[in-house]
């Protein structure tokens, strides 16, 4: 499965529906450091990939060999639809997240967030 | 949309509704997008109609709403399935056990009502993870350490209730022996408390856990006798330090002498769990490195053939790393009293010095620190074992089915039980996982785990064959008297079926039990084989 799109130039509007407020990538950092950190962070304690690893991230490391940072909050490539995909569908050993442990208004900020320096 | 069983149209949209009533529209969720997001992300029968799979969910946030929620059920004949963090992965995840159950997520049930550093124990509900107790605690200060599982993201009510296990001492690593005091929804909606709760006024909620009369709380674990809001725990105050040693021995037969040694330090609470290993073999744990695999080519080798194997390979047969949690001067001295008492016991055992570590470590220091659980740190680290890996890179695991049989602590049992799932995975033409070097794993203090990680899948042909493996390691096990001791829904009719002494009357105790404490059966039908009246004949 190709699980990494990528979107070199394309510019994503955020756009709110109505009566919501507009996403918060400084929201999105605190939802993405709660839920999303523990694997995806970017301290990797020593141990390769073994348990010990953090799990995103030596998973993203192995996939892009250098082509694109394992780090997911230094990326400028990623998209919304996603990102969505992603985190309600789950992949490979990540599993679902639900609405009760990530709301849809906190998954859009996390998603402003892993979006504020696309390209 | 999905229907529960025997329920019609008209009473599951009155349900839904009357679920609405008590939460509010918002935390019901019966989109077919929404309902989705409670599927079992592991589940080894994926997209096929055997998939557990909910009808709708309702997420409550005070235990009136779940008394509500139980009501409704009761009216409109309801399978409600409660779930804490969901996150029991490869043990079910969120789904449920009957398929077309509405799912009870307590995830919003997220309050830590109590830590108290001087009686060292927690009161939290059933939505509270281990991140968010470890946090509470950290952001206090308070002088407490947790013992965890390896996900950090479960929660402690729904881990212990399932028998989950931690890492440190013994008494903190059974996390529902260590539970104390229960707060459940029973099946007619009232609230009942369990232990010295039972009396207003009482203060030892969290100190004493039996009260007086009959001990209920073991029927709130792996069963569907009511719905659990709040629960006690007990705590190790936060040691000053922990020091690990490591001891091995040079002949295969030393594991027997081994294994008792390390018992009887376990049993006097001079050590933290061990870990046990085999240099000789390169590990112990997961698949036969090449070297073991060669050597089982012809059958299960002798003893003599594996001593010489021993020898050739120039290391040490087995090893064991220790840890201990206390003052300086006591995990001293626990590490040379144990270096002693092997020396006097084994003939050529040997000695390392591991970690030191003065405690609790700073967050800069636990940010790069390989072995939080075994310093109650939740994390998730756990699940690089199976991401994607310079081995798995064309086809990572998707998810995995764990069987952990509990055998005695005996070197015997331990190679008998290798042999028996060594041998099963034979049958099915697969690479040894299990061999004359394999290890035990200590998460319950007092008896043995020997265990077998079966992948799972989002593809039904492979998911087919891991079925029929893991199915068959059941019967396997069961012949030897080794139980599981904790499965998904997809095996826990089988599990079960193995207790059958005196024409499983467990089993059918249970079911009396459920008849009077739950006449509509609305509960968590099935799970861990306990079906409701109504359903009882369709059961495995």
């Amino acid at each position: 499965m190709r699980v990494a799109i990528i979107a070199a130039g394309l510019t994503i509007l955020m756009t709110a529906a109505p009566g919501q407020n507009t996403p918060s990538a400084e929201n999105g950092k605190v939802v993405f450091d709660k839920w999303c950190t523990p694997c995806h962070g970017a301290v990797a304690p020593p141990r390769g990939f073994s348990a010990g690893a953090l799990p995103g991230t030596s998973a993203l490391q192995v996939k892009y060999n250098g082509e694109l940072p394992p780090v997911l909050e230094e990326r400028t490539d990623l998209v919304p639809e996603f990102i969505e995909t992603v985190v309600r569908g789950g992949l490979f050993g990540m599993p679902i997240t639900r609405k009760t442990e990530v709301s849809a208004s906190e998954l859009e900020d996390i998603i402003a967030y892993l979006t504020r320096n696309n390209n | 949309m999905a229907l529960p069983p025997n329920v019609s149209e008209e009473d599951f949209a009155s349900a839904l509704a009357g679920f609405a009533q008590a939460v509010g529209d918002e935390w019901v969720f019966s989109s077919d997008e929404d309902v989705a997001l409670y599927r079992d992300s592991y589940s080894i029968y994926w997209g096929e109609p055997e998939e557990r799979v909910a009808s709708a969910a309702v997420a409550p946030a005070t235990v009136e709403e779940v008394q509500q929620i139980v009501r409704v059920a009761n009216r409109y004949r309801i399978p409600i399935y409660p779930i804490s963090t969901g996150r029991n992965l490869t043990y079910g995840g969120a789904a449920p056990t009957l398929s077309g159950s509405v799912v009870v997520d307590l995830k919003r049930m997220n309050r830590v009502l109590e830590v108290d550093e001087d009686r060292h124990f927690a009161l939290v509900e059933p939505g509270v993870s281990y991140f968010d107790l470890y946090n509470y605690i950290q952001e206090r200060g308070l002088n407490v350490m947790l013992d965890v599982p390896d996900p950090g993201w479960g929660s402690p009510i729904g881990n212990s209730l399932d028998h989950g296990c931690g890492y440190t001492m013994a008494p903190f690593r059974d996390h529902f022996g260590s539970g104390c005091g229960i707060e459940f929804v029973a099946a007619d909606g009232e609230i009942v408390r369990t232990g010295t709760g039972a009396m207003p006024g009482s203060d030892t909620w969290q100190d004493y856990r039996y009260g007086v009369g009959p001990t209920i709380d073991g029927l709130l674990a792996q069963s569907n006798f009511g719905i659990v809001t709040k629960m006690g725990f007990w705590l190790m105050p936060m040691p000053e330090t922990f020091l690990t040693g490591t001891v091995t021995v040079p002949r295969y037969r030393d594991f027997d002498a081994l294994v008792k040694e390390v018992s009887y330090l376990e049993d006097s609470f001079l050590t933290g769990m061990p870990s046990f290993g085999s240099p000789a073999a390169g590990g112990g744990f997961g698949q036969a490195p090449a070297q073991v695999a060669e050597l089982m080519q012809d059958g299960w080798p002798s003893v003599e053939r594996l001593e010489e194997f021993v020898s050739a390979q120039g290391r040490p047969a087995w090893s064991v790393e220790l840890r201990f949690y206390g003052p300086e001067e006591v995990v001293r001295a626990s590490w040379e009293a144990a270096q002693r008492r092997f020396r006097d016991r084994i003939a050529g055992a040997s000695f390392e010095d591991g970690d030191f570590w003065r405690l609790p470590l700073s967050a800069e220091e636990l940010a790069v620190n390989p072995r939080k659980p075994l310093l109650g740190v939740p994390a998730l680290e756990i699940f690089a074992m199976m991401a994607r890996n310079p081995q798995t890179n064309d086809a990572p695991l998707e998810g995995h089915a764990d069987l952990f049989a509990f055998v005695p602590r005996k070197a015997e049992a331990v190679h008998e039980a290798a042999r028996a799932m060594s041998e099963t995975y034979n049958e099915f033409g697969l690479p040894p996982t299990h061999h004359p070097f394999t290890t035990p794993i200590n998460f319950y203090s007092r008896a043995f785990i020997v265990a077998a990680f079966v992948p799972t899948w989002r593809d039904a042909a492979r998911n087919a064959q891991s079925r029929a493996l893991f199915s068959r390691l059941i019967d396997r096990c069961a012949e030897h008297g080794w139980i599981i001791y904790r499965t998904s829904p997809a095996f826990q009719d089988q599990v079960v079926s193995k207790l059958s002494y005196n024409n499983n009357s467990l089993l059918r105790f249970e079911e009396k039990l459920k008849d009077g404490i739950d006449p509509n059966g609305i509960i968590s039908p099935g799970r861990y084989g306990i079906w409701p009246a109504g359903l009882r004949s369709g059961r495995a």
